[in-house]
């Protein structure tokens, strides 16, 4: 027992002093360049912003331009990622940019005054029916104004203002269930009542047999509705149905002018409604 | 046979140590299993192998770190010291006590190391964070490697 006593007593005393001797001489250049080149290889990114001067003393000068080349290499990798990311960004912004002014020179060839609104948030359980744009009251929207979206160089009818806030409204889209638009194909003599039907299509309703309408013809808003202004692309006949003709009516499928779905900025048109259809003391809200 | 079972311990302690802090670390803090195997092989083996192990653990990090070297060995070897008298006292075999144990020397051992590092390169190397967490990992863990080191010195003698 003694002797284990003793025996640790030695131990302690030797090890101690080995340590203090590591602790108090300085390492040799030899001794330091090994060192550093396996902490180096082990946890390079312990040197990085660190104050190592103490660290690398006696280390040969070419070692450390191997080690300070491969930290420039590290951080030149760091912001090659960051500019990839800046370029992503900018390429986006491009985008935007392209897809803005397209609207502008679209919506300046309207003829109709309006103001241009972002959409801020959409439902996703009435992903079909309604969405937000960040422009109310205090930009001059009125119940029940004609929304208008654009897509890659097209305009086309989005719906109408349904509820105004101060600073943002709510939109009724044309492919909401409740939504109707009374439209017409330029040159023909039929009109018809375009209805959502809570997806991405609509249905025309109450074209009278016989008429010459096919597939893929477009149709406009017709000077027979007074909520919208005539003339204002609603969309393309996808499918006619004879077959689910009732009465002496036909029917059919119409794609939206534009996807309404994806539409990131919207135009409002600013008009003069008539006095009825201002609807103020309901979709006015404070 | 004995010494290289010794040596292979250290070895595969150090690779441990070594992917466990690069590659699992979270937030840059880690166990030490460098640590847990120093107090270990403290509790487990005679006292001058004990301190042998504590020395040449604490050598392995000071090798990794970039810190003054020779502070971890000393006080690693300090602690290995501490054990062997506190084992005289105290049972740390049971689980419990090793993560008093484990927890307490954890702290100690990381003011020992801050403390050396400001009287011989007034260099700040511990961080609050580290200082806050790693003694828990570490409690958390040392029964664990307690057990491997236990089995390892039934089944191989080693330690």
């Amino acid at each position: 027992m003694n002797r284990e006593k003793d025996l640790a007593n030695y131990a302690f005393v030797f090890f101690v002093f080995l340590s203090v001797l590591l602790l108090l001489f300085p390492s040799t250049r030899i001794a330091q360049t090994a060192r550093i080149l396996a902490s180096y290889s082990l946890y390079p990114s312990l040197h990085y912003g660190a104050k190592y001067d103490h660290y690398i003393r006696n280390v040969p000068e070419n070692f450390l331009n191997i080690l300070k080349t491969d930290q420039e290499n590290r951080d030149l990798k760091n912001k090659i990622k960051e500019l990839e990311i800046s370029v992503k960004a900018a390429q986006a912004a491009e985008a935007e940019n392209q897809r803005l002014t397209g609207e502008l020179g679209l919506s300046r060839n309207l003829g109709l005054k309006g103001v241009w609104a972002r959409v801020i948030n959409r439902n996703p359980l009435d992903w079909h029916g309604a969405f937000f744009i960040d422009k109310g009251v205090k930009a001059g929207i009125t119940p029940n104004a004609t929304v208008m979206g654009f897509e890659n160089a097209r305009l086309g009818l989005a719906g109408r203002v349904l509820e105004v806030y101060p600073d943002f409204s709510k939109v009724l889209l044309i492919t909401n269930g409740v939504s109707s638009v009374i439209c017409s194909a330029p040159g023909a003599r039929f009109e018809g009542l375009a209805e959502g039907k809570g997806t991405w299509l609509l249905k025309v309703n109450y074209i009278p047999e016989g008429s010459e309408i096919a597939e893929g013809m477009e149709l406009m808003t017709s000077p027979g509705g007074l909520l919208f202004p005539q003339g204002l692309p609603v969309g393309r006949v996808a499918r006619v149905h004879p077959k689910e003709s009732f009465m002496n009516f036909i029917t059919a499928d119409v794609a939206p002018a534009v996807s309404i779905n994806s539409l990131k900025e919207v135009y409002v048109i600013k008009r003069e409604l008539p006095a009825d259809l201002y609807g103020l003391s309901e979709g006015v809200k404070k | 046979m004995i010494f290289t079972g010794d040596l292979l311990l250290y070895a595969m302690t150090g690779l441990v140590h070594w992917w466990w802090a690069a590659n699992l670390s979270i937030f840059g803090v880690a166990p030490n299993i460098a640590f847990m195997a120093a107090l270990t092989a403290a509790i487990l083996a005679r006292p001058a192998k004990a301190m042998s192990y504590g020395f040449f653990f604490g050598v392995y990090l000071d090798l990794l770190g970039s810190n003054i070297f020779g502070a971890y060995a000393l006080t690693y070897t300090l602690m290995a010291y501490g054990v062997y008298i506190l084992k005289r006292h105290f049972d740390l075999i049971g689980g419990f006590s090793q993560i008093i144990a484990a927890l307490m020397l954890s702290m100690l051992t990381m003011l020992f190391y801050q403390g050396l590092s400001l009287v011989f390169a007034k260099i700040n190397p511990l961080e609050l964070k580290a200082f806050l967490v790693e003694p828990f990992l570490n409690a958390a863990l040392a029964p664990f490697v307690f057990y491997l080191f236990a089995r390892l010195k039934k089944r191989f003698g080693i330690l």
